[in-house]
């Protein structure tokens, strides 16, 4: 009885989004604040990728609040499942396989993770993407070697001062005069490595972020699910 | 006057920094968020007395809106704001054992609440709103039990987060900006047609989950049963209050369309009808108080529901004095949470908690002259003004509610002071702190009774600024977007139906 | 490209795919009685919307959003639906990452995920720590009782039988 009525608030949920989704025109939507990005984001923000400059620079708070939900949600996680340091040595046997492939991959993703970090306001990619490689990278040792843990002091120290790094960043263009995040330092020239003023340098703090964020993340929930089994 | 963006970005900065701190020096640790906190207390009160209360807007980044996100700040959001950091400093978790992870939850909780209150783009608001709720789904679980109500309150806020999601989209799709000034600008020829209505009634059941709108309330009994005591008074408080804002905010630049008022209407009603039935059903004090909070917020839906100012001022008359009253109430109900039954003659073990739960329960009821008196006062004479049955329907409803809530209410402050039985253990007493804090609440109380006039004068300035989106627009100066809505190259775009 | 029907039809076809997202989310939400199969299914919904929010600037004839060296004018995509995607997923990993940490804790509480029996759970759990008699019967059928607490709780006298 339940599942019916459940079948059915589906079911009519769907018919009303279809019926929302059938009545307009999809393919017309205007685009006046895109449109206006585009041919301003060269002269005011000065990175090639414009979607960087959207979101490190038009929508840079943006960027903060969701920094700051990655890191509510890892210290919450971190609150709930607690510290648990389980020294079982119970270490399953991962093979010969996994464990080379994990020291192999390590250094291999770090190098990836940076360069698209660095690379953020030139090519697609940026901070989020080259932070959750980068925590990839320092989770699939955890995964070969399950009895090893990452570091938690080190692990936070990154969460904090990157996230503070970018915070300042900001401040700092809001005590010289400006507004809170907007861009200092010369463009430079649109291509280059160095280039976009201080995009590249949050980036970076994001990617940093990012990283250690989702590491000690991942890091958590395995530590808690050994301690279980 | 922009260093009120700091009212958003130090509780954050303190936030990432606050494990570090607290990891060299524990007294630094703990003293960093209170401290933060009362910074920015004075940094919303300079702002107050800077700007006169004239409104201005700031540009994040310096990017002119509609291309940047854009800060509004006038009277309504320095209230909050202000409110914000007083309500964080006192509700603080001074007691508990995961001191930094707590301190920093609440601080980020503190700042989304900021940005709530201030933000002047529709997907900035998303972003705050969501920070929110992650700040709070950590807060509710640090209590002993809360895991599962936790999960199921995220799960709710989290599809109602994927609605609202879909009505930003819908609303994107239509005007192509997300500026709240530059939306009010296009919506009278984009947005007041169905699809407009479709993106409110989406926005407004994603947002309506904090703000324990009706249908999309059912998480608020069982977090408020098992979350520690200040964490539901900062939900209850606090966090509903900023979500209504939100709405009222968009219904009165984007959304100003009948049909939007009536759906708020309805499902105000609904809230406060099926909200005082359940307190009055309800066998213990938490759970009474929050579906009395339900109630409460339903009464404020059904106020902003009134076209014009006179909503505007009633529906925030009736959220601040919840603000208010709420929390205090919570705190008492800290040791008094068990079951109703068990605090006959309560009142003997803790005569302060009891004459200061007898006021507030006075004031929610609304009896005169307390503050919720007048509250309702203003809530039923602007739904008597308006003509359509669904008004009077709901002025019936409300009345009727309002006698529900004596009933409950008064039930249990007979309860607290009853005799009969002296062979019953006494329920615990309250710890001082609490009592402390729940008497600054209830000298507020007393203070606004005092200072009724000059109160509801400014209230009412506050009101006529909120509701005037003309001046909300002539505020924020929009660089001119390129006019034609679509350049897509007739060849290919077909014929869509 | 010279065949606008087709291009109709795809667009018909990403739209129905983003909205059937999220009501399959929706449904799975509503429908799954296993906790896990309800975070996977907020997954999904989350998956649609922001489908749906990165359609809502797409350009059937623009390339990304990126200045190559080379001055070409072929117009772009939105670049403001792209960055505001970027934000959902992210926010959405989080809140993921915290559903599944408080399932973890959920399970050692009590031991269980299915979402009934969870409920059921949470309804004695909060009744006992009240100290009243359970009224979980008010939806459940006499023989869907609720169970008493995992730590049995003292219940008060007269609670022992609904």
């Amino acid at each position: 009885m339940r599942n019916l009525a459940s079948l059915l608030f589906a079911a009519g949920l769907g018919f009303l989004l279809m019926v929302f989704g059938l009545q307009f025109d999809f393919g017309n939507a205007p685009m006046l604040v895109g449109q206006a990005i585009q041919s301003a984001a060269p002269d005011q923000v000065g990175a090639a990728n414009i979607v960087t400059s959207v979101v490190l620079g038009y929508r840079g708070i943006d960027t903060l609040g969701e920094l700051a939900i990655l890191f509510a949600a890892s210290t919450a996680v971190g609150l709930i499942l607690g510290n648990r340091h389980t020294s079982t040595k119970q270490d399953p046997d991962s093979g010969v396989i996994l464990r080379a492939g994990g020291e192999l991959l390590m250094p291999l993703l770090l190098v990836v993770g940076l360069y698209i970090i660095l690379h953020g306001h030139l090519t697609p990619g940026g901070g989020f993407q080259g932070g959750v490689i980068l925590a990839a990278a320092f989770f699939i040792p955890v995964l070969a070697r399950p009895s090893t843990h990452l570091k938690h002091t080190g692990m936070s120290l990154i969460e904090g001062f990157s996230g503070a790094a970018f915070i300042l960043i900001g401040l700092a263009a809001l005590y010289s005069g400006g507004e809170f995040l907007q861009p200092l330092l010369d463009k430079g020239v649109i291509g280059n490595l160095l280039s976009a003023g201080t995009l590249p340098l949050l980036y970076l703090a994001v990617g940093l972020k990012v990283g250690a964020e989702l590491a000690g993340l991942l890091a958590h929930l395995a530590a808690a699910e050994t301690s279980e089994s | 006057m922009n260093q009120i963006v700091l009212i958003v970005v130090l509780p954050l900065l303190a936030a990432f920094l606050v494990p570090i701190v607290a990891r060299m020096s524990e007294t630094l640790g703990a003293a960093l968020g209170p401290l933060v906190m009362g910074v920015c207390l004075w940094i919303t009160g300079t702002v107050a007395i800077e700007s006169a209360g004239n409104a201005f807007a700031i540009n994040i980044g310096g990017f002119l809106p509609p291309l940047g996100i854009t800060f509004f700040v006038d009277r309504l959001a320095l209230l909050f704001a202000f409110l914000t950091a007083l309500l964080v400093l006192l509700l603080w978790p001074f007691q508990g054992e995961h001191r930094p992870r707590e301190h920093a939850l609440t601080l980020i909780l503190a700042a989304a609440s900021g940005g709530l209150a201030l933000s002047g783009d529709l997907f900035n608001i998303y972003v705050f709103y969501e920070l929110v709720s992650v700040a709070s789904f950590g807060l509710v679980a640090t209590g002993n039990r809360s895991a599962a109500p936790a999960v199921r309150y995220l799960i709710l806020s989290g599809f109602g987060s994927v609605l609202a999601l879909v009505g930003i989209a819908l609303v994107y799709t239509q005007t192509g900006t997300l500026n709240l000034a530059h939306l009010s600008q296009l919506a009278p020829t984009q947005l007041i047609n169905p699809i407009g209505l479709a993106a409110f009634a989406l926005i407004l059941l994603g947002v309506g989950v904090k703000a324990e709108l009706f249908p999309v309330n059912t998480w608020v009994p069982e977090v408020y049963a098992t979350a520690p005591n200040r964490v539901s008074a900062l939900l209850a408080g606090l966090v509903s209050k900023l979500a209504a804002l939100v709405i009222l905010r968009l219904l009165v630049l984007v959304f100003a369309q009948e049909q939007a008022l009536l759906v708020m209407l309805l499902l105000g009603l609904l809230g406060v009808i099926t909200g005082e039935l359940a307190a009055w059903r309800a066998q213990d004090m938490n759970r009474m108080l929050a579906y009395s909070s339900i109630g409460q917020l339903g009464m404020v839906f059904v106020a902003f529901s009134i076209p014009g100012e006179t909503g505007v001022f009633a529906g925030l008359a009736i959220a601040l004095h919840h603000l208010v009253v709420k929390p205090a109430l919570f705190l008492l109900a800290a040791r008094w949470g068990g079951a109703l039954s068990g605090l006959a003659g309560a009142a003997r073990g803790s005569l302060s908690g009891a004459l200061l739960f007898t006021l507030f329960a006075l004031s929610l009821v609304g009896v005169p002259p307390l503050p919720g008196f007048w509250a309702k006062l203003l809530l039923v004479m602007g739904l008597a003004e308006q003509v359509g049955p669904l008004y009077h329907f709901a002025l019936a409803g409300i009345l009727i509610a309002t006698v529900v809530e004596a009933n409950y209410l008064f039930r249990i402050v007979a309860t607290l002071f009853r005799r009969d039985n002296p062979a019953s253990p006494a329920p615990e007493k309250h710890s001082g702190s609490d009592i402390a804090t729940a008497g600054i609440f209830g000298a507020g109380l007393i203070a606004a009774v005092l200072l009724l006039i000059p109160l509801s004068q400014s209230l009412k300035t506050i009101a006529q600024q909120t509701s005037d989106a003309d001046a909300y627009r002539a505020v924020v100066t929009l660089v001119p977007t390129p006019t034609a809505p679509n350049w897509r190259p007739a060849a290919i775009s077909g014929d869509t139906p | 490209m010279n065949l606008p029907s087709l291009d109709v039809s795809l667009d018909l076809i990403l739209y129905t795919g983003a909205f059937g997202l999220i009501v399959i989310g929706a449904a799975g939400i509503v429908l799954a009685r296993h906790l896990f199969r309800v975070i996977l299914a907020l997954a999904i919904a989350e998956a649609g919307a922001n489908l749906l929010l990165v359609l809502s600037g797409y350009r059937w004839d623009a390339i990304a959003p990126i200045l190559m060296g080379s001055e070409s004018t072929a117009p772009m995509v939105d670049p403001v639906p792209q960055a505001m995607v970027l934000t959902a997923i992210v926010i959405g990993v989080g809140v993921q990452a915290l559903a599944v940490g408080l399932a973890m804790q959920v399970k050692k509480t009590y031991g269980t995920l299915d979402m009934s029996a969870i409920r059921q759970r949470l309804e004695a759990d909060i009744a006992g720590n009240a100290g009243i008699a359970t009224t979980g019967s008010q939806d459940a059928p006499l023989g869907e009782r609720p169970l008493p607490p995992v730590d049995a709780v003292p219940a008060t006298p007269g609670s022992s039988t609904p």
